[in-house]
């Protein structure tokens, strides 16, 4: 497969957005499983109540990838990480678009042979077009 | 209960440790998390389904490891900012296991009043299952 070429017609570009409405209650429930312990994330009066840094990594779009992107896995791949940016703060009530583009696509040898990895990103903004984060996710498929 | 006292940069140092700490991941908290987040797969919430595919049992979402270092970082610096966190989800953290969140501080730069920090999660056998570096912003010496 030639990696340099899915690149190049495959990065970059829109594919899909979603809009995502924030519930008080799912903010307060991800941040005490995760074991917050700072007010403004466990405590919905607190003046500064926002969700947990890396809350927007729960949504995901319509789409994962573009449509007729090429199959590369002979069967589903795996999630090998995530990395969040964080921005602005979210706030509950707020409404999210979350913006997906393929961000990378590279490749690396394991112990099991090539892998090929795909870099997902979802750029959210808020109601009033703020970036509030960009969650970039890591999927690996096995040719 | 009065709000602990804020970390500000002076009182990092390099190579400093953050307390580790073994984070809930009971089948009752994973539950909580995956409702929060809309996951529905029967493999976080399942052991019976999770054997069924393969997997040892129930295994903690990606998502939620990331959420622990996080919230690691904030009982270790409470009012600081994680403004990146990268984490690559290496091996399953199972769920009712007693894992164990590790994390020390690599680089400090004073400009951004910001420190590098670099993360694990192992499991009992102290095999890493989660690893990962994050960007966290300190208070300033005399906060507004």
């Amino acid at each position: 497969m030639d990696i340099a070429s899915l690149k190049k017609e495959w990065t970059g570009f829109e594919f899909d957005t979603a809009d995502f409405v924030v519930e008080e209650q799912e903010m307060l429930d991800f941040a005490l499983a995760c074991g917050e312990v700072e007010p403004r994330y466990t405590d919905a009066t607190h003046a500064d109540f926002q969700a947990p840094t890396t809350f927007t990594s729960k949504f995901s779009g319509r789409r994962i990838l573009p449509k007729d992107f090429p199959r590369i896995a002979k069967r589903g791949g795996f999630d090998a990480g995530k990395c969040v940016e964080f921005h602005a703060p979210v706030r509950a009530g707020d409404t999210i678009t979350g913006a997906s583009r393929i961000h990378d696509i590279y490749e690396k040898t394991g112990r099991s042979g090539p892998m090929i990895f795909i870099v997902h990103r979802m750029e959210f903004r808020n109601q009033r077009r703020e970036l509030v984060s960009i969650v970039d996710w890591r999927m690996v498929q096995q040719p | 209960m009065p709000a602990p006292e804020k970390k500000r940069f002076e009182d990092v140092s390099f190579g400093e440790d953050l307390e580790s700490g073994s984070p809930d991941v009971s089948l009752e908290t994973v539950k909580r998390f995956t409702r929060a987040s809309g996951m529905k797969f029967g493999r976080f919430t399942d052991h019976e389904f999770a054997r069924k595919e393969g997997l040892p049992g129930a295994i903690v979402p990606g998502i939620m490891s990331q959420g622990l270092l996080v919230g690691m970082i904030h009982r270790w610096a409470p009012g600081s900012t994680v403004v990146k966190i990268d984490t690559v989800f290496r091996a399953p953290v199972l769920v009712d296991s007693t894992p164990q969140c590790r994390g020390v501080v690599t680089d400090l730069d004073a400009d951004a009043r910001q420190v590098e920090v670099d993360l694990t999660i192992v499991n009992e056998a102290n095999e890493t299952r989660v690893l990962g570096t994050a960007t966290v912003r300190l208070q300033a010496d005399n906060p507004q």
